[in-house]
C-alpha cells in the first residue's frame, strides 16, 4: 500500500523553489532519501508534515492550495501520530526550557518517566546523572551537538511509542528524520539505527530518513538483517531543473566503496620524503589540551605529519574539536603551545602562538596553506556571483589553464555564462559546497585542509570531488581531511595517514 | 555584570566631576561675562538722549548700528532684545525689587526643583510602565492578527447570490471605515506630543498628569516604535527551530480567538502574559527575555519625549519648562544641576534593566 | 520577483501595478511623494504667498537637515565601527575601552538634551561671529543631531561584522588571503549589509524630523538674548512655533466639539494644517517605508 502520490511546488516571493511530480513515499517503510544538498528534501517533507508557513510560502500540493491540504483529514493524522525530528539540533531547542521540560510537553507528557528511552540512547542507567542532564538549559558548548541530537531522537521516539500504544493501525503515520546521525558518531548512529529497527518491528510505521551519510547503508545492512525487505533507497535529483524521485541502488555504492578499498591497496607510499606539515601534538585552546594519537583508544602522543603526495585523515568523536584544531592550525585561532613547522619549496618555518597575524596573512594563508570549511553557507558571500566569489583571490598565472578543467571537473561541464553570474544564494546546497571546495583548491596551495569536503553532496558529487582530491594528492600537494564520513575515507587514506584526536580538560 | 556596574560607576563618576567643574569654573566665568553685557545694556538705557520705550527712537537706533556695524545685524537685533529684556525686568523680576543680587544655587532654591524632580521620576516611571505594556499587548495582538490572516481563506465570491453581494458591500464599508480609523490613529500614534496638545489644549488640561502621561504614551511614535520592535522580536523568534520543534510535539499551533486550541483574548490583555499549551508561549517568553535591553534605548526615547511635552507645552512649575527658563535667564548652575538629574534618571534605569537582563538570564544558566 | 520584459504600454503599465503591490517601501514613497505633491498644489491655490513661501523654505531646511543628519551619522557610525573594531584587535586596547566608554556616556544623555546643548553651542558660536549662514547652522544642527543617531548606525555595524566573525564566512575570506579591511567593508558591509543599513538610515531620516521639528519648536522661547531667533533659518519646527500656527493647530481640536468646523480648518487655518501635515504625514510614511524595507530584504 502506497502514500498518495505528490505533485508539490514550493515558491517564495514569487521564485521557484521547488517543483515535483510524482514525489511517493512507502507506507509502512522505512525509506532512506538521499540527495544533494538544498534541493528540497527537506522542504518537501516539511510541505507533505503540514508544517510550512503559507504566510512565508506559496505551495500547491496536487493542484490544491496549502491551507486546504493542511486542514485536510489525513494531514491532521499525520500531525497527531507523528513526528518530524528536525537537522540542526542547535536552533530547535529552546534555550529557556530545560531539557526535562522539553522532553514532557504537548503530547509528549508524563511519557518519559516510563520509557528507557534515555537510557538506551546514551547507554547509561544512573538516575542521578540523567536528572542532571535533564536540568540543563540548552546553550551553544552544553550539552555538546551529539547529544543535542540525541535528545531530539528522544523526542521522536517518545512519539513512536505513544503512537504505538494509543494510535489505532488504521490511521496514517509519517515519521521524518531529517539528517539524524548528521552530529553522531558511528556508534551511536548505529544505537540509532538498533533503536529504530526495534521499533520498527514493534508495530510498522511510516519512516522518511533524510540523509548524506551513504555509509549508513552498510550500517543497516549490518543491523537490520530482519526488515531489509521493509526498507528502501531513493535519491532526489535535479537534472536540467527537474527534480526527480528515482530509486538507489545501495550496491552500487558498496561496490565502489570496494573498489576504493582495493585501489587504496594500491596506492603509492609517501616514501621518505620530509613532511610538509608538522603539527605537535598537546596544543591547548579553549581550556582543553588537544592531543593526537595513532591509536582510537588514545595511547601515547605523535605529532601530526602531512607528507607530499598523501592525503592524513583526522578522527575524532562529535564536539571534541577537529574544527577548532583546524583552525588552530591554519593559525585563525591563538592556542598555548603551537607549534607547526612548514616545509615548502626547501625553505623551513616554524609557526607558534607567537608568530603574528601579519606574517600568517603575507606567507600562509591562500599562500602556502589552504582552509575549506564545514558550511558553505557560511563560508561563501550569498550575495556574490559565482565569478565574483574567484576574483579577489590570490591569483597565479600558471594556474589559469587548469581553473576552467577543475571547475568542468567539479560542475559536470554545466558552466556557462548564466551560471557564472548567478549568485550563490541561488545555487543548490551541493553546488555551494562543490564552489567552497573548488575556491580552496584554486588557490593551488601545497597543503590543503578539508573540513567536512563531502558534506551536502550527493553519490555523483561525491566521486567527482574524490577524484579531484586524487589529481590534486598525485601532483604533490598534502591534503588533511576531517570527516564523519569515515566509511568512505577509511576506504581511500591508509591506515598509517590515519591519526585520532582526543581533548582533555585542563585544569 | 561585574564590568557593566563598574562601567556604569565610572560614568557616572565623571559626569558628577564634569558637572561640578563646571559648576564651579564655568558659572564663575559666566556670571563675568554677564556682567560685561548687563553693563553695556544698562549704560544704553540709562542714557537720556534715547528713550527705548518710543518706537521711533528705538528705529533710528537700530539703523544707526547697523550703519556703523553693517556685518553684525544679528548682534545688534539682540543687543535690542536684550534691552527689550532689561526694562522689563526693572519691573519684573523679583531680585531688583528686593535689590539684592541673585543667589543662584541654595536650599530656597533647590527645594521647589526637588519636588519637580519627583514629579518628573513619578510621570516617568508611570508612562514607563504602561508604555511597556502598551507596546506587548499592541505588538501581541498585532501578531496574532497577521497569523490569523495567513491562515484564512480567501473569500469565494458568488455574484449570482443577492445576499452573498449584500454581504460583501457590507464587508467593504465596515474595511473602508476601518482603515479611515486606522488612518487617523496611525496620524495620532505619529504626531510630535506638541501638535497634539496643542490641538486639544482647549479641551483638556495641558498640565493636567493624565493627560501629560496619555500623550507620553501615545505620542512622539513611542508606542509604535516600541510595539514594532517588539513585534519584530515575536517574528523573529516565530521562525526558531524551537517553535517548530514545539508543533510537532503536539502543542497548540492555532490563533485564532478563544478557541480551545487557540489564543484567548483575556491572556493578551493581562499584565502577567501566559499561554498555557501554545507554542506562543515559547515565542513570547523568548522574545520577552531578547526584549529587556531594548528598555534602555526605550528610557532615552522616553526621557526625550517628555522633556519635549514638558518645554514644548510650556507647563509650569514641571521640570524642564524650569530648565528652558533657567537656560534663557542664565541661571547655568541651576540648569546643570536639573540636566544632571535627567542624567540619573537615565543611568539609573540603565543600571536597574542590566540587573533585571543579569537576574532573568541567571535563571537559565547551568549551574557546573 | 519575476522580471516581465514586456515593453509594451500595457506591459509596462503592468510591471509598474506589480512593482506598487509587490513592493510596500516603494508604494509609501510613492504616496509620500504624492502627499507632499498634493499639499503643495493646495497651498499654492489657496495659501497666500508669503505664508506659502515660509513653508516651502521650511519644508526645504527641514529635510536639507534630516538628510545631512542621516549622511553624518552614516558617517560617523561607519568609521567609528571600524574603529572599534581594529582597536579592539590590535594593541590599542586602552584606546578602544575609553572611546567605548564615550560611546556610552552619549548612549546616556536623553537626545534632546543634547540637541539643547548643541543649540547652546550653536548661538555661542554665532554671537562669537561663526556659522553666520543659514547652511552653516542648518548644517551644524545637522551634525549635533548625527552625533545621537550615529550610535544606532555603529550598533549596526558592530553586530553586523559580529555576525559574519562568528560564523565561517570571516575565516574563509582571511584564508584565501583577502585583506581583513577589505573583508569588512567590502565583503560584509557592502555586499552583505547594504539593505540593513539602508532601513536604518529610512528609520534615522524619520527620528532626525521629529528630533529636529521638536528642538526648533520647544527654543521658541529663546536660548539666549545674545542672539536673535529671527535670523535662524525657518524649520518646520521653529515655524509650527508661529502664534499663528498654534492658533491653526487649536483648531483641529474645536472640530471635536463643533464638527462643522471642519470645512474651515482647509482654507482658514492652512498654514499651521500644512506643516502638522507634513510633519506627521512623514514620520508615517517614513515609518510604512522602513516596514517595506524588512519584508522586502527578509531583515
Amino acid at each position: 500500500m502506497n502514500m498518495p502520490t505528490f505533485n508539490i511546488t514550493i515558491a517564495k516571493h514569487g521564485r521557484n523553489l521547488v517543483h515535483v511530480d510524482d514525489f511517493r513515499i512507502d507506507e509502512n517503510k522505512i525509506t532512506f532519501l538521499f540527495g544533494e544538498s538544498g534541493i528540497g528534501k527537506s522542504l518537501l517533507a516539511k510541505a507533505i508534515y503540514g508544517l510550512l508557513s503559507p504566510d512565508e510560502f506559496t505551495i500547491t500540493i496536487n493542484g490544491e492550495p496549502y491551507n486546504r491540504y493542511r486542514e485536510k483529514e489525513e494531514t491532521r493524522e499525520i500531525q497527531q501520530s507523528s513526528f518530524f525530528m528536525f537537522q540542526e539540533p542547535s536552533s530547535h531547542l529552546n534555550p529557556l526550557l530545560t531539557i526535562g521540560s522539553q522532553l514532557n510537553e504537548g503530547s509528549l507528557t508524563g511519557r518519559l518517566q516510563d520509557s528507557g528511552i534515555l537510557q538506551r540512547l546514551w547507554e547509561m542507567t544512573d538516575a542521578v546523572d540523567m536528572k542532571k542532564m535533564l536540568g540543563i538549559y540548552p546553550k551553544p558548548y552544553r550539552p555538546s551537538g551529539g547529544e543535542k541530537q540525541r535528545f531530539l531522537l528522544a523526542m521522536a521516539f517518545l512519539k513512536i511509542e505513544m503512537m504505538q500504544e494509543s494510535i489505532p493501525e488504521h490511521i496514517k503515520t509519517f515519521f521524518v528524520f531529517d539528517e539524524p546521525s548528521g552530529s553522531l558518531d558511528n556508534h551511536f548512529r548505529d544505537v540509532f539505527l538498533s533503536v529504530l529497527f526495534e521499533k520498527f518491528q514493534k508495530r510498522k510505521f511510516t519512516v522518511l530518513l533524510i540523509t548524506h551519510d551513504y555509509s549508513i547503508i552498510s550500517a543497516v545492512k549490518t543491523a537490520g538483517l530482519n526488515i531489509l525487505n521493509d526498507i528502501s533507497y531513493k535519491e532526489l535529483s535535479l537534472k536540467h531543473n527537474d527534480l526527480t524521485l528515482n530509486n538507489f541502488k545501495s550496491e552500487h555504492y558498496m561496490s565502489w566503496v570496494k573498489i576504493q578499498q582495493e585501489s587504496k591497496k594500491t596506492s603509492v607510499p609517501a616514501g621518505a620524503r620530509p613532511p610538509l606539515l608538522h603539527v605537535e601534538s598537546g596544543l591547548e585552546v579553549f581550556g582543553r589540551r588537544l592531543v593526537i594519537s595513532r591509536d582510537r583508544k588514545g595511547g601515547s602522543s605523535c605529532p601530526l605529519e602531512i607528507h607530499p603526495y598523501s592525503m592524513v585523515y583526522l578522527k575524532a568523536a562529535s564536539g571534541v574539536g577537529k574544527t577548532t584544531f583546524a583552525k588552530t592550525v591554519m593559525g585563525l585561532i591563538r592556542a598555548n603551545h603551537l607549534k607547526i613547522d612548514l616545509n615548502l619549496h626547501g625553505t623551513d618555518i616554524t609557526l607558534t602562538e607567537d608568530t603574528p597575524r601579519r606574517f600568517w596573512q603575507s606567507s600562509v594563508w591562500g599562500k602556502q596553506m589552504a582552509i575549506t570549511f564545514q558550511h558553505a553557507d557560511e563560508a561563501l558571500n550569498q550575495n556574490s556571483t559565482v565569478r565574483g566569489t574567484l576574483s579577489g583571490l590570490p591569483a597565479k598565472k600558471s594556474r589559469a589553464e587548469n581553473i576552467d578543467r577543475m571547475m568542468n571537473g567539479l560542475f559536470e561541464d554545466s558552466i556557462d555564462e548564466i551560471f557564472l553570474k548567478k549568485k550563490v544564494k541561488y545555487l543548490s546546497g551541493g553546488q555551494k559546497q562543490r564552489l567552497n571546495l573548488f575556491r580552496s583548491l584554486v588557490l593551488d596551495t601545497d597543503i590543503i585542509i578539508l573540513d567536512e569536503p563531502l558534506n551536502g553532496l550527493d553519490f555523483e558529487s561525491i566521486k567527482r570531488v574524490l577524484s579531484m582530491l586524487k589529481e590534486k594528492q598525485k601532483s604533490g600537494k598534502g591534503i588533511l581531511l576531517i570527516s564523519h564520513n569515515e566509511e568512505i575515507f577509511d576506504a581511500i587514506v591508509p591506515q598509517e595517514n590515519v591519526y585520532y584526536l582526543q581533548a582533555s580538560h585542563i585544569i | 555584570m561585574k564590568k557593566k556596574l563598574i562601567d556604569h560607576a565610572f560614568s557616572i563618576l565623571f559626569v558628577t566631576l564634569t558637572f561640578a567643574m563646571l559648576l564651579l569654573f564655568g558659572v564663575k566665568g559666566e556670571t563675568a561675562d554677564q556682567h560685561k553685557n548687563d553693563a553695556l545694556v544698562e549704560s544704553l538705557v540709562h542714557q537720556h538722549a534715547i528713550d527705548f520705550g518710543n518706537p521711533l527712537h528705538k528705529s533710528l537706533f537700530k539703523e544707526t548700528l547697523n550703519l556703523f556695524h553693517p556685518d553684525q545685524r544679528a548682534k545688534n537685533d539682540s543687543l535690542l532684545q536684550a534691552i527689550d529684556s532689561y526694562r522689563m525686568e526693572q519691573f519684573t523680576n523679583q531680585v531688583y525689587k528686593t535689590g539684592s543680587t541673585p543667589k543662584g544655587l541654595s536650599l530656597q532654591a533647590l527645594l521647589p526643583l526637588a519636588g519637580m524632580y519627583c514629579n518628573f521620576i513619578l510621570i516617568y516611571v508611570v508612562v514607563m510602565a504602561i508604555s511597556y505594556y502598551a507596546a506587548h499587548t499592541a505588538a501581541i495582538y498585532y501578531f496574532v492578527k497577521r497569523k490569523q490572516r495567513a491562515s484564512s481563506h480567501p473569500m469565494t465570491i458568488d455574484t449570482k447570490d443577492r445576499y452573498s453581494r449584500l454581504r460583501i458591500t457590507g464587508n467593504m464599508t465596515v474595511l473602508v471605515l476601518q482603515t479611515v480609523l486606522k488612518g487617523i490613529a496611525y496620524l495620532i500614534l505619529f504626531a510630535p506630543a506638541y501638535i497634539i496638545a496643542y490641538s486639544l489644549k482647549s479641551t483638556f488640561e495641558s498640565g493636567g498628569y493624565v493627560f501629560m502621561i496619555v500623550l507620553g504614551v501615545i505620542s512622539n511614535g513611542l508606542l509604535v516604535t516600541y510595539a514594532y520592535k517588539f513585534y519584530t522580536f515575536l517574528l523573529n523568534e516565530s521562525r526558531k527551530g524551537y517553535v517548530q520543534n514545539a508543533i510537532v510535539k503536539g502543542l497548540n499551533n492555532s490563533y485564532e480567538w478563544n478557541t480551545p486550541d487557540g489564543i484567548s483574548f483575556l491572556s493578551v490583555l493581562k499584565l502577567k502574559k501566559f499561554f498555557p499549551s501554545h507554542v506562543f508561549q515559547h515565542i513570547y517568553k523568548n522574545a520577552r527575555y531578547q526584549y529587556i535591553p531594548t528598555m534602555k534605548q526605550h528610557a532615552s526615547f522616553l526621557v526625550t519625549g517628555l522633556i519635549i511635552i514638558e518645554m514644548a507645552l510650556n507647563i509650569q512649575g514641571h521640570l524642564c519648562y524650569e530648565l528652558l527658563q533657567d537656560i534663557l535667564y542664565k541661571r547655568i548652575d541651576i540648569a546643570l544641576v536639573i540636566i544632571f538629574g535627567i542624567f540619573l534618571v537615565v543611568k539609573a534605569t540603565e543600571v536597574l534593566v542590566d540587573y533585571w537582563f543579569f537576574f532573568e538570564s541567571q535563571q537559565y544558566e547551568n549551574k557546573s | 520577483m519575476k522580471i516581465n520584459r514586456n515593453r509594451t504600454p500595457q506591459g509596462v503599465l503592468k510591471q509598474f501595478s506589480d512593482l506598487i503591490r509587490q513592493r510596500k517601501d516603494i508604494r509609501w514613497l510613492l504616496f509620500w511623494l504624492a502627499g507632499l505633491l498634493g499639499l503643495w498644489l493646495w497651498d499654492s491655490i489657496f495659501l497666500n504667498p508669503l505664508a506659502y513661501e515660509l513653508i516651502r523654505s521650511a519644508i526645504v531646511h527641514t529635510f536639507v537637515g534630516a538628510s545631512a543628519a542621516v549622511a553624518f551619522s552614516l558617517f560617523i557610525g561607519w568609521s567609528a565601527g571600524i574603529a572599534l573594531y581594529f582597536l579592539e584587535n590590535g594593541r590599542a586596547r586602552s584606546i578602544h575601552l575609553l572611546l567605548m566608554f564615550f560611546l556610552n556616556l552619549i548612549r546616556s544623555i536623553p537626545q534632546i538634551v543634547g540637541l539643547l546643548i548643541g543649540y547652546i553651542i550653536l548661538t555661542l558660536l554665532i554671537a562669537f561671529g561663526f556659522l553666520q549662514s543659514p547652511l552653516s547652522q542648518i548644517l551644524w544642527m545637522a551634525f549635533v543631531i548625527s552625533i545621537f543617531c550615529s550610535l544606532e548606525v555603529l550598533d549596526l555595524v558592530t553586530e553586523r561584522i559580529m555576525h559574519f566573525r562568528k560564523s565561517d564566512y570571516f575565516h574563509a575570506m582571511l584564508c584565501c588571503g583577502i585583506k581583513e579591511s577589505r573583508i569588512i567593508n567590502i565583503e560584509i558591509l557592502w555586499k552583505n549589509s547594504l539593505s540593513h543599513l539602508l532601513h536604518k538610515l529610512v528609520s534615522l531620516f524619520g527620528v532626525a524630523i521629529l528630533l529636529q521639528c521638536s528642538i526648533d519648536f520647544i527654543i521658541s522661547v529663546g536660548l539666549s538674548t545674545d542672539v536673535s531667533l529671527s535670523n535662524f533659518p525657518v524649520t518646520l519646527g521653529s515655524l509650527l512655533a508661529k502664534l499663528d500656527s498654534k492658533q491653526d493647530i487649536l483648531a483641529l481640536g474645536s472640530m471635536l466639539v463643533e464638527p462643522s468646523y471642519a470645512s474651515r480648518i482647509l482654507f482658514q487655518h492652512l498654514q499651521g494644517v500644512s506643516v502638522a501635515f507634513v510633519i506627521v504625514f512623514t514620520l508615517l510614511c517614513v515609518f510604512q517605508i522602513a516596514d517595506g524595507l524588512v519584508r522586502q530584504y527578509d531583515l
